[in-house]
């Protein structure tokens, strides 16, 4: 879960890490979770906002998923607004596993 | 190679058994994340940037063929065919899957290895000298004497829940390969006037965002008493260590503010009322556990027999990798071969699942079956006969582990950075390799000589960047990275943290700082220096005049 706390104003998306893979997801417009985050939905609707709210808790009871936390988006890129959250949907820059699938 | 007797492999075999069963209530949901994490944490698993993380232990960071074989079964049956080593000589997996990871620890115990106390609040792995038994600057192996705190350290029921983590470094030589001196405790053996051998204490080091130089706590302690002497610091540790902020709880700030006079005496005073004889080690143990230490049966060799300089004469490649990677080893006509893991395309300390079979394989060609990871991360093929050193060249460089620059400016210390850590706020493997590719010039990075660079991506340090003679600071401020640059520390015997030159730089003016201090360095150097010598000579203000240039 992040370190850092959002100011929790404008846009929202809700995030988490799949339980059992540990893969970084997002909730979608159908209140389900993405791996991809342009699928994500980024709402500033408070009636969304609750219900993703209520979404994450039911999911990580469930134990689909671990470290729900809502994030911060820029109104204008849709992106992430924290620099670390974009790290999170863009996965590593470098990773030598790339290389090997490249070979 | 230490064997396990029946109760470390009892131990070993039940608490994976019990992790098993943590993670299937886990994921069945009866165990809460909250419930779970600290126990996911005790074996080593993390939830990183991406994904989890596991962290196995190489304790002292010896290794056998048969161990590293495992590592790369892991890499390529578990992962992403590779694996990371890191500066405490340890192996990290970026990608496990929680399911999976039950039966990698049970993988790990069939060759006698885990993944326990590589996190939380204990006693950690205890890290050594890379050339321990095989170098003839130290007065002993300092190994059996790291096995025997592992084995003590080991769930130990009173440090099991410290106010921090702990780390502890051993060496046996003078010249210091294990940063002792930024360690919560460094261990040296050294030999006191009467000739008898025992233990410098050195207490309070670290790294991380309070740097401190450790001090010396007791200048020679009798061997028979290292354990209660330890016993005794930890306690005093545990005691007053601060629990309320996690950033004031490590040892080092408890004898800071303390005071080493103090703290020396709160210690000696614990360990008056220590009976050593509840703790000490019989000899016949300690003569069991070193015995598997001995070394390996050498050959009666000459040294630099003619096959081996012949080859350095007629073969450049060979001659310059031999300069930089091997070192002198106490049997004569034997070496010590440092593996590179810094090749200008891969992370630093990165290793894939073959490159980790082929160098098992060159371990039981070359060197009695054994390996070391170093902090520097690196590895080290430790007893290599001289004879075979072109052959084991030869086969290094189709393995691509062949790179020539051990203590040069390319042999970079850097953590995952901000590509996979959690706790980073930069990332630390694009600079590494943008520096790798403006110094890629082999010869340069001769005439520059000895020069360690060490990166962190956030002020945690595990990139050691405040002992680095460059040491480079990766932080972030409204989305963009900045990275702020430190001169003047050394990571070896004469430990010293370095001094922050003032504020940071894009990546791209950093290179470029780097570079211009470089050549500064080329052309004010005398006879001899390093690069840390002329800083140290001339001081930071002509660095800092072409780094801000």
């Amino acid at each position: 879960m992040s370190t850092l706390k959002h100011k929790g104003k404008g846009p929202q998306a809700m995030t988490a890490n799949e339980l059992r893979d540990g893969f970084n997801v997002w909730l979608d417009k159908n209140l389900d979770w993405t791996r991809d985050y342009e699928n994500s939905l980024r709402t500033e609707d408070q009636d969304l906002i609750d219900r993703m709210q209520l979404k994450a808790e039911t999911d990580e009871a469930k134990n689909i998923v671990v470290g729900t936390y809502f994030i911060d988006v820029e109104p204008d890129t849709g992106l992430p607004a924290r620099y670390r959250e974009k790290f999170r949907v863009n996965g590593p820059s470098y990773d030598t596993a790339d290389l090997l699938e490249a070979k | 190679m230490y064997r396990y007797d029946e109760f470390d492999a009892q131990f070993v075999a039940e608490r994976t058994k019990q992790f098993r069963g943590q993670v299937e209530r886990r994921l069945a949901g009866r165990l809460s994340e909250n419930e779970f994490r600290p126990l996911r944490l005790m074996n080593g698993l993390y939830l990183q940037l991406h994904a989890y993380m596991l962290r196995v232990a190489i304790p002292y960071g010896t290794l056998s063929s048969e161990q590293f074989r495992m590592l790369a079964h892991l890499a390529e049956k578990y992962d992403r065919g590779y694996g990371h080593v890191t500066t405490r000589q340890n192996m990290q997996y970026n990608w496990p899957k929680l399911p999976d990871v039950p039966d990698m620890l049970d993988d790990l115990a069939s060759v006698q290895m885990h993944a326990i106390q590589t996190s939380g609040n204990c006693i950690r792995n205890v890290t050594c000298d890379p050339y321990a038994g095989a170098t003839a600057e130290e007065i002993e192996d300092p190994r059996p004497m790291a096995e025997l705190i592992r084995q003590w350290s080991t769930l130990h029921p009173e440090f099991t829940f410290l106010p921090r983590k702990f780390k502890i470094a051993v060496t046996a030589a003078k010249k210091d390969r294990a940063l002792i001196k930024a360690h919560d405790i460094g261990i040296q053996i050294v030999k006191n006037k009467a000739g008898e051998v025992g233990y410098k204490i050195i207490v309070g080091g670290g790294l991380g965002r309070t740097p401190i130089i450790g001090q010396t706590l007791r200048e020679f302690l009798p061997k028979s008493e290292l354990l209660a002497y330890l016993t005794a610091t930890l306690r005093i540790y545990n005691r007053y260590g601060r629990r309320d902020n996690k950033y004031k709880a490590r040892i080092k700030i408890l004898v800071q503010e303390t005071g080493i006079k103090e703290f020396t005496e709160q210690v000696e005073a614990e360990y008056a009322t220590i009976d050593i004889s509840d703790i000490a080690v019989s000899q016949a143990e300690k003569d069991r556990i070193t015995a598997y230490f001995a070394s390996p049966d050498f050959e009666s060799l000459e040294n630099e027999p003619a096959g081996y300089t012949a080859e350095l004469g007629s073969n450049k490649a060979f001659a310059l990798w031999a300069k930089n990677n091997v070192a002198a080893h106490k049997a004569s006509g034997y070496a010590i071969v440092n593996i590179s893991l810094k090749p200008k395309e891969l992370a630093p300390g990165d290793i894939t699942a073959e490159q980790m079979r082929i160098t098992a394989d060159l371990s039981d060609k070359y060197s009695f079956g054994e390996l070391r990871t170093t902090h520097q991360q690196n590895l080290v093929l430790p007893h290599v006969k001289q004879s075979d050193l072109p052959a084991l060249f030869t086969e290094l460089q189709k393995a691509g582990l062949a790179s020539d620059n051990i203590n040069l400016i390319t042999d970079i210390i850097c953590c995952p950075g901000m590509d996979f850590c959690a706790l980073a706020t930069a990332r630390s493997i694009p600079i590494s390799q943008a520096i790798a590719e403006r110094f890629a010039d082999p010869e340069r990075q001769r005439t520059i000589g000895e020069m360690q660079i060490k990166i962190s991506g956030c002020i945690n340090a595990c990139g050691h960047h405040h002992v680095g003679h460059i040491g480079i600071l990766g932080l972030e401020k409204a989305g963009v990275e900045f990275y702020q640059v430190k001169l003047g520390g050394d990571a070896s015997e004469d430990a010293a943290i370095g001094k922050v030159t003032g504020p940071g730089f894009s990546q791209e003016e950093l290179i470029d700082g780097i570079e211009n201090m470089v050549e500064l360095y080329l052309a004010k150097r005398e006879e001899g220096e390093r690069f840390l010598d002329t800083y140290n000579r001339i001081g930071m203000a002509p660095f800092k005049e072409v780094l801000y240039a």
